[in-house]
Parts: structure tokens; sequence; C-alpha cells
């Protein structure tokens, strides 16, 4: 067993994420039975080992360190089942051994990111973290690729590219189709004892050897950033030993890259140095994390793509069953596809491991890679096409697995925030698994005094719509009755486990339940490409109260406007605008920005409006909704939107024959109800579109438009009657019962009161008296009158 | 093997002929462990068809592109798995399976050609009916099918356009593959496969649905999808190896072409096939027809001998846009519309460089 060099402390590099690495340190541990286990990680989390060694803590979790001041940085330290790290501290907890984490403490991680000014911190915080100067490497020269390892890919996104150069040049040469193959085959399977640590740590020598020269000149942040961060850890190892531990009875387990600089003590950190180093102040918590979220951290190095197969793999090395991966996953490949309905024999799953073997044997491997694995469940499972496997890869490899803590311990500020508006809004009680009812009444309340206490119904809703925009569950809205007040709003709330997770995985959007909600907004609101989407979102930034992204919604769809031709959609957002615009008032937010917005949605929809309605039957009838929209907003805004013109369109729309029957009928209809047509002008249209020799559908499909709008104007016009009696009595029979399919349409939204009416006006005209044809109409049907029925029954309506 | 070697005019020499001194020079440095019935190592067969070297013997690159489907065509081998290649027309698919057979068992004669034709008994066997007259059923009038000459000989037989054939004829197959037996009544005999028989099939995505293969059967191969070249270099190399072996064995008198020239055809092949330009900025109409890679190459093969038999024995423009005219407008006025619009909305901005072969091909298509 080879010490380190100087103190003689045990230095155990890993991959992070690497079930070997994990296997091989538990075993390690094993063997040097040490009285002190550190580890790189932020000292100022070493608290936190106790949570996440608990017993009731199942992983996938994440350690999260942020800054409670803007800007809000944060830093994620994730660990899996098969983490080394993870389980070192087991191991240490199990054994009594002291743990504790070595590295920058989380407040000096930040800080001193600030100070580089690295891209490095995104928000969605990736773990910083070992970056060898990867150009550098490349140009370095091939021998990388003999016989030292690559720890992971770089986190920094700068040097990405160059990066996966060299990665994919060590996979070349070795024959690999990639890096990731190249390690799981040349280091996760071997489970020979000290086989892992030994290459790990000669790789690091000759990494460093390759990188820290060229380093020092052209990446110097890279480089003192390291050389700070091992001086730091060297300090701490150096602390163990003066707290008394004999240094081969400490083993500290680092990044790979780490690992050949840390068993030199000489570089110890001094006091007056530690005081030096720039700190913004953090606060650290636990969360759970899961499995999805791990395989979709980018940068954060291999081992992470399919952490469910690497956990069977982990599961299987434990129980020194490892042969036994493939047989496991292209089982569970196979069962998730019959499961799903197609079949696929035990014969071929045997097959699939025997091709996955003899891929593996091509590239002299101990064993089957994921990817000799995928290709093998393609080939055979799929029978040569990816996708019908695909969905079932991805179950056997990334998994559903969330990972728990016990309760209390995770503590993210969007769990502060979520308590502290729980206070605010009076909802604590609300905090239990019985779901409770909740009715808002979102106008002031003004028998209470301070507006805070006058305006509890309208904040809670705002928040409880922020709340359902981050998917958090803890409140349903109930479904919204047509005649229901816009000042009531109905809630079901509901606290469970699965909403704590939400709430602590919402944390990577924002610190608070508001911004992390505009954070949802505005990236919806950037990939939204439809009218129809942006009026949603615009309506959901009105209901959480989120005015600047109502501002920004508005912009975003006056751009989608001015590109879209289509009446209905326009119509639609310009119906939700104009929602806004009246009953703005009640969530108390100024809408009469909108009001331009909605006054050129109007004039574009009435611009293309004729042209539109020259369309089919089918087409005709979001039209005729969209008339029905923006006859309402004309009438509603007379002020604001161009009436006139839209005037000018019905009557345009209802003189003309090209159009859409139907829509013409609609037109002429609203005409009438807004008084712009005079009897004369109404009986001469009705008798021009029902004149003898019109085509049934033409004839009668006006008269349908026609009986969409006020019923009772029509029922009051006698000579209209007369006119739809005589046109259909001038029908042929072969026409009449075409005629029929549109009457019946148009007859069928009226009310049994309305037939009635209708019965009478038309017994009326054929001299009968109202009495006696109320007595026809309510009688049951006769025989003869029964088999005429039928016969139209029998009729043909292939062509509607 | 295969009594053919003796000649030397052969028109199309196998790959075993072809890369005789390739082949020889592997199995003599072949040092893994190699599989019963196998000539060389799967390490080796790799190697013969990626392209390497073997002690100071280069192996020339036979299938450029992906090698991790030529590992899995070769892993599907050791698994005495039947081998399915499917692709589109002119994705090497009887290529590389000539090659893999010719690596693997040193003969990749034994061939049955799939058409709506084929009948039982060229996939079973049959009988010299003269001699079953005379003799009545004997082993000597038995007439092997290749696939069952490959039985006997622990050798691979090849099955081209296996998606051509008639179902019951497929069905043939599926015996074959599973008990790797032939029973032959007539003599109440039965063949049983010796180590190392394989089939390697062949099938065409466009022929699809023509006779849709069964699932019995297609559980018995493991298929392995053949893509189109993945990039512009990729598919240039591929032509260019091509065109210069073929005009090697044809002995045609001309330079091969230049690789500007090359550029052009491999340029507009792309283009025209994935529909759009290959800076993906403007959309281009598809012609009907297949414009393979194959194409491409039987393309500049066409225009070298036309260049050697009447030109000055340099390739022109005139050449290669004769060449183009019959390799995309096929029978289609479709066609030539296409390749109308092609020239003058993507070619004629090509610049300086592309003016020649756009006059050219302007006045062939008009």
């Amino acid at each position: 067993m080879k010490t380190a060099r100087g103190a003689g402390v045990h230095i155990f590099g890993v991959r992070h994420l690497s079930p070997a690495g994990a296997y091989h340190v538990a075993d390690f541990l094993d063997k040097a039975q040490p009285t002190a286990v550190l580890i790189e990680g932020p000292s100022d989390a070493t608290a936190e080992i106790a949570h996440l060694t608990n017993v009731s803590t199942k992983p996938p979790v994440a350690m999260l360190a942020f800054t409670e001041e803007l800007p809000v940085r944060t830093a994620l330290w994730p660990f899996a089942a098969y983490s080394p790290e993870y389980q070192a501290m087991l191991w240490a907890r199990k054994h009594g051994a002291y743990c504790a984490f070595i590295d920058l403490p989380s407040s000096s991680v930040i800080g001193l990111e600030d100070i580089r000014g690295s891209a490095a911190a995104s928000p969605a915080g990736l773990r910083e973290d070992e970056n060898p100067d990867l150009p550098a490497l490349a140009k370095a020269t091939g021998q990388a690729a003999e016989g030292t390892v690559v720890e992971r890919s770089g986190a920094d996104e700068g040097n990405e590219t160059t990066a996966s150069s060299l990665y994919e040049r060590i996979a070349k040469i070795s024959g690999e189709p990639d890096f990731d193959t190249y390690w799981e085959r040349n280091f996760e399977h071997n489970l020979s004892p000290d086989a892992y640590r030994q290459t790990i740590l000669a790789y690091s020598e000759r990494m460093r050897e390759l990188t820290e020269e060229s380093e020092q000149t052209s990446r110097r942040g890279e480089y003192a950033y390291n050389a700070i961060r091992e001086a730091y850890m060297c300090r701490q190892i150096a602390d163990a030993i003066a707290a008394g531990h004999s240094p081969d009875r400490i083993v500290v387990v680092c990044g790979a890259y780490h690992a050949s600089a840390l068993g030199d003590l000489a570089n110890a950190m001094s006091d007056e140095e530690m005081k030096l180093l720039p700190s913004r102040k953090t606060k650290l918590t636990l969360m759970p994390y899961s499995y999805l979220k791990l395989s979709s951290l980018t940068g954060y190095g291999a081992g992470n793509v399919a952490p469910y197969y690497f956990e069977m793999m982990w599961e299987h090395m434990r129980r020194g069953t490892l042969q036994e991966l493939p047989h496991r996953y292209l089982a569970s490949v196979a069962a998730d596809l019959r499961a799903a309905g197609t079949h696929r024999s035990t014969a071929e799953v045997i097959e699939a491991v025997r091709f996955a073997e003899s891929l593996a044997a091509l590239h002299d491997g101990l064993a089957p890679t994921l990817t000799d694995l995928r290709d093998a469940a393609k080939t055979l499972l799929g029978r040569g096409e990816l996708s019908v496997v695909a969905e079932s890869l991805a179950k056997a490899e990334v998994g559903t697995a969330i990972g728990s803590l016990a309760e209390g311990v995770s503590q993210t500020p969007i769990q502060e925030d979520m308590n502290r508006q729980l206070k605010r809004l009076k909802l604590e009680k609300y905090k239990t698994a019985v779901a409770a009812d909740l009715s808002l009444d979102l106008r002031e309340n003004r028998r209470v005094s301070s507006k805070e206490a006058a305006f509890l119904d309208l904040n809670r809703s705002f928040w409880f719509h922020r709340l359902s925009l981050l998917g958090i569950h803890f409140v349903k809205a109930k479904a919204r009755g047509e005649e229901q007040a816009a000042w009531a709003e109905h809630w079901i709330v509901q606290w469970s486990p699965e909403v704590e997770i939400e709430v602590v995985e919402s944390n990577l959007l924002g610190e608070t339940v508001e911004t992390a909600a505009a954070f949802v907004l505005q990236q919806r609101l950037e990939s939204c490409s439809t009218i129809k989407e942006a009026s949603e979102l615009i309506t959901a930034a009105y209901e959480c109260g989120m005015i600047h992204q109502m501002e920004a919604g508005r912009s975003a769809l006056q751009k989608l406007a001015v590109q879209s031709q289509n009446v209905a959609e326009i119509a639609e957002a310009a119906r939700k605008l104009s929602q806004l615009v009246r009953f703005g008032g009640v969530r108390r937010i100024d809408t009469a920005p909108l009001v331009p917005l909605l006054q050129q949605l109007f004039l574009r929809a009435c611009l293309y409006f004729y042209e539109a309605s020259q369309c089919n039957d089918e087409a005709a009838k979001p039209m005729a909704a969209a008339m029905n929209e923006m006859n309402h907003i004309a009438s509603e805004h007379s002020g604001e939107v161009d009436d006139e013109l839209w005037v000018r369109e019905l009557a345009r729309l209802s003189d003309r024959d090209d159009a859409n029957p139907l829509l013409s009928g609609l037109a002429c209809a609203m005409l009438l109800e807004r008084g712009e047509l005079s009897a004369e002008q109404c009986a001469a249209e009705v008798s021009r579109r029902l004149s003898p020799g019109i085509p049934a559908e033409l004839g009668a499909g006006w008269f349908e438009g026609l009986a969409l709008r006020n019923r009772y104007a029509l029922l009051s016009r006698m000579s209209l009657w007369q006119q739809l009696d005589e046109y259909i009595s001038t029908l042929e029979d072969e026409e009449f019962k075409r005629a029929l399919v549109f009457l019946r349409r148009a007859f069928s939204a009226f009310s049994p009161k309305e037939k009635t009416m209708v019965a009478e006006l038309l017994g009326e005209l054929w001299g009968v008296e109202p009495e006696q044809a109320a007595e026809i109409v309510m009688d049951d049907l006769k025989e003869e009158e029964a088999r005429m029925l039928d016969e139209i029954n029998d009729f043909d309506f292939e062509d509607f | 093997m295969s009594n053919v070697s003796t000649m030397q005019d052969i028109m199309r020499k196998p790959a075993e002929l072809l890369y005789q001194d390739e082949l020889q020079a592997l199995i003599r440095e072949d040092q893994g462990k190699i599989p019963a019935g196998w000539q060389m190592s799967p390490q080796s067969v790799l190697k013969f068809i990626v392209g390497g070297t073997a002690g100071k013997q280069v192996i020339t690159p036979k299938y450029i592109g992906n090698p991790r489907i030529v590992e899995m065509a070769i892993a599907t081998m050791v698994t005495d798995r039947a081998l399915l290649l499917i692709g589109e027309p002119g994705t090497a698919k009887s290529w590389l399976s000539e090659n893999l057979a010719a690596a693997i068992y040193g003969n990749s004669g034994l061939v049955v050609q799939g058409t709506a034709g084929t009948t039982e008994e060229q996939v079973r066997y049959s009988w010299n009916y003269a001699m079953l007259l005379a003799q009545g059923p004997t082993p000597e009038a038995l007439v092997k099918s290749p696939i069952m000459r490959a039985m006997e000989e622990g050798g691979i037989a090849r099955f081209e356009e296996i998606s051509r054939c008639a179902s019951e004829v497929q069905d043939a197959l599926i015996s074959i593959l599973s008990e790797k037996t032939i029973s032959i009544p007539e003599l109440g005999k039965e063949l049983n496969a010796r180590k190392g028989f394989s089939v390697i099939a062949t099938a065409n995505t466009r022929d699809r649905g023509v006779n849709e293969m069964s699932t019995a059967l297609k559980r018995r191969f493991n298929m392995i999808v053949l893509p189109a070249p993945a990039d512009l270099e990729t598919e240039m190399e591929i032509v260019k190896k091509r065109v210069s072996e073929i005009a090697a064995s044809y002995d045609l008198q001309t330079a091969v072409p230049a690789d500007e020239a090359l550029l052009k055809v491999v340029t507009i092949f792309r283009e025209l096939r994935s529909g759009m330009t290959l800076d993906k900025k403007e959309k281009v109409k598809s012609p009907a027809g297949v414009i393979s890679t194959a194409e491409a190459i039987s393309l500049l093969t066409n225009s070298m001998a036309l260049a050697a038999s009447f030109g000055s024995g340099d390739i022109t423009d005139e050449d290669l846009a004769a060449g183009l005219q019959g390799a995309i407008v096929k029978d289609d006025d479709k066609d030539r519309l296409v390749w109308k619009e092609y020239l003058d909305n993507v070619m004629k901005k090509r610049g300086a460089s592309w003016r020649g072969l756009y006059a050219a091909c302007k006045e062939m298509n008009s």
C-alpha cells in the first residue's frame, strides 16, 4: 500500500459518482481503519455530515450553499448512494471515526468565484470543482491517453469544446466511441484490490505534469484557485494531525486531480493567509434530489448520465454479482417493453446479453459497458431501431428515484419564504395533509383597518397563482362556473411530502416564490411562439400580480400578433385582453397599458376578417365564435376600439354572397341587433337570401347564421317567417330534405318555448289557431308522420 | 475456396481476391482468439473493415463511417446469430456483407440473390433432374443452394435483398436459422450446419412493405441499420476511394477526378438528398429517385469513362453535367424541374468556381 508523500496520510483519489470508487473507498477504509476520514467538500458543511448519514436519509440528496443577499449565488454538491464521498461518510459513522469536509468553506468558494468573475456559477448552481486546464492538456501531448485518466469533463463552459476534444482523443486512441465508455471499461469494472486508487494516483501526477506549466501562464485564475484550495485542504489535514490523529490513520477522499497534491503538507495555508480568504455570507442546507436532475446536470462530469444504471451497478458490486448487471439491465428493458405492449421474448434477452458480451470482448473488456448494453438493446430488443427502446432505456438508466431527508433537515431559502408567506397570509392552519376548501373574496374588506388585512384574500390569490405556476401542488384551483363573479375564487388547499420536494426543487429557479415564478414566466415568455400562449401568459402574469412580466408578455404578444393572420386566434387573444382590461380593477392592477394592444388586435382581426370568412362550414364554427368575441369586444369597448370599422366589415360580410352563408347570416343578425339594419333592409335581405332557386345549403345555411342571435327579434317579425315559409315551399323534394338539415340545426339551439312560438307563428301563417298548433306540436307522432321521419333518417348525409 | 481464383481477367474481383494481401497479412499477424470456423480473430476482422496495419501491410479501410456499426456486425457474427443489414440504397450494405464474409470465412461467393422470382429451392436445395430420373434421389443428384453449402462447410452465406422475396421463401430460412439443419427427406438424411455457419442478409429500406418480413424471421436476425454517410468529408472519402479502385480495375485511362469535382458532386448529392443546403440556410426540393453515395460513385466513374473514350482524358464540366443529369433526372418530368430549381436557386449563386458546371448543367437540362 503506497502512502502519500510527506506526512504519510492515505490519499484516495476518486471520480465523483463512481460505483467502483465507492466500492474501493469502502474496501480501503476497512483495511486502513482510520481514525479520521477527511473528504473534499465545503468545510463549513461538516455539521451536515450527521444529517447526510442519518438513517432516514435516502440519497440522492444534495448540499446547497446560497447567499442571502443579492445577487444570489448558489453552489450545489449532489450525492448518490454510489458516491465515494457518501460511502466514506457512512463508513466513518459506522466505525465512529472523525469525519469532516476539508475543502474551502462555501462562503469562500462563492467569494472566490465572484472575484474570478467566472461564468461557472450559473443559476443552476453547478458544483464548482477541479478544472484541469484542458486546452493546455490537449496541446501538451497525446500521451495523456496512454496511461493516464482524466477525471471529468470541465465544469467551466468556456473550455468545454477544447475539453471535449481532448476526451474525444483519449476515447478514439483507445478505440472507444466516447470517453464515458472508455472510463467505464477501464475503471468501473475492475474490482481487484487497490487497482482504482493506484491508477488514479498515477493519473493525478501525470495530469498535473501536463497541465501545470501552461496553466500558470495561460489560465492563471484557474491555477491560483486550485492552489488555494489545495493549500487549504493541506492545512485541514495538518490540523487533523495536530488534533492527535496519527497520519497513517487518516484517509483523505478527494477528486482525482488533487490526489497527488495533498500528500505534501509543506504548502499548507497559514493563519494569516486564511484570514485573507474572500468570503460572502452563505447559508447551507441539504435538499432531496432526484435522478432526473442528476442526469440532466451538464458539465458535472460523467457517471451521472445514467444514475439508475450506476446504482444497479453499485448494488451488484456490493453483492459480488457485478457480472449479472447486463442481465438485469436488458431484462428490465425487455420487461418494460412488454408492459408497454411490445412483446420481446426471453430468448431475445439472452441473445442481447451474448451480443453485449461479444461487443465488450472486441475491446478486451471485462464486461459490457453501458454503450454496449444500449447497442444490444437497440439491435436485439429494438430490432435495429432506437426509437422502439428509447423510452425503456431511459427508465433503466435514469430511473425516477427521489431522495428524502429527515423532517426539518432541509432549509432552503424558498422554504423559509414559503413559511414566511404562510404566516403572512394566515394560512398556517392549512399546512396539513387534510384537503380544505378555501373561498377567496378579492374585494377590499372594509371592516378591517390595515391595508394588509383588507386585501388579505387578494394577496392569497396572487400567491396561490404563483404556486400553481411553479407546479407546487399545495393549492388547486376549482373550476370556475360561468356565472361566478370575477371577485370570487375557490381553491382546494392540501399539504403533502411531494409539495415539500416541489418547493425545494423550485429553489433552483429562485430564492422566493415570487422570484421563482417571475423566472418561470420569463422563460416561458421567451420560448412562446403562438398568440394563444402569449395571451395566456399575460393572464397568468396578471393573476400572479406580476406587473413586470405582464408588460413583457404584452410586448411578446404584440410581436407575435404582427405575424399572424389567424382571425380566430387573434379574437381569442383579444377576448382575454378585454377581460383583463374590464376586470383589472378587481386585482388592483392597472390594465390600461393593455388597451393599445387590444386596439391593435381588434384592428388586425377586422382587417383579415372578411378574407377569413370565405371558408367552408367546418372552419366557419371557430369563425362564428370569433365573431361573437369581436362583437362583444366592440360593444364593451366601443370608445376604445374601432367600432365603426367593425360595423362596416359586418355590413360587407352581410351583403356579399361569396362568403360563408352561415357567417353572412350571423353578420346580418348582429347588424340587426345593433339597429344598423332597418326593418325594410332586413326584409329585402331576407327575400334576397331566400329567393326561389337559391340552393338549400346557401339559403338555409344563411338562416342558420341569422338564427344564432337575438331570437326574440326574429320571432317578432312575422314577415321573416312568411318569407322563409315561401322559400321552403319552392324547394324540390331533394332540396327540401337538404334544407331540413340546416333548419334542424338552426332550431336545435332554440328553447322549447321558442320552438312553440315558431310553431304558432307558422300556424298563424297557415291559418291554424294558436291553441290548435300547440296541440299538434305537443301531440304524439302519428304513424304516417313517423314513417316520413324515418324516410328522412335514411337520407344520405354524406355531403355534410 | 472458390475455383475462380485462377482467373486473372474477371470483371469484378470478389473482396477475398481484391484484398488478398491484406487478408494474408492479417492472418499471419493475428494474435487474438479465433472463433471456431473463422479464419481470423474478431479484432482482425474489425481491422480489415475499418483499416489499420498488420505488420508492415497497410490495411485500407473498407467501410468508412461509424466503426461502432462494424463492431456490432462482428459481434453478431461472434454470437453465431444471423445478421441483417438494413439501409437506404447505396449505403454499402452489400459491400459490408461481402467484406465481412471475405474476412471471416475467406469466401464471399455463397450468395442468394433475392428477387420476386426466388424460390424455396434456391434457399434449400434442388435436384439435377436428369440424374434424379436416371438414378433416383442420390447425394450426387442433389443440387445444393449456397446456404446449404455454407452449412456444410461452416461458412457464411449471403442473402441479398431478402425483403424482395416472397414470404414463403423468407420463411424457409426460419428453420435453417433456428435449428441450423436442413432435412432432406428424399435421402432420409439431415444436414447439420458446422460451426462457423451464419447468414448475412441485406434489405432495402425503400422496399419495406413490399414483402414485410415475418416477426418469426426478424427474431432470428440481429438488425443493424446502416446510415447514410454522416458528413461531407466522410462521403467524399468514400467516393474517392471507391472511384480510384474501380478506375484501377477497369483500367480507365483517365486521371481520378480532382478533389474539386468530387466536392461538387458530393455537395450536390448531399443537398438534394437532405432537402437543404449544407449551410442549412436554404430549403431544396429532393428528386423522387434515390441519390445515394453509390450513385455518386458510378456517376464519377461514368464521367471518367466518357472523358477517356470521347474526350481529352480529363474530366470536364460537360462530362460531369451529363452524369449529373442522368443520375438526378431519372424518369420523371418533375425531377427535371427539381434539378432546374436547384441549379438556379442554389448552384448559380455559388460563385466563380461553380460557374462552368452550372452552365454545362443548365444546357444539358434545357
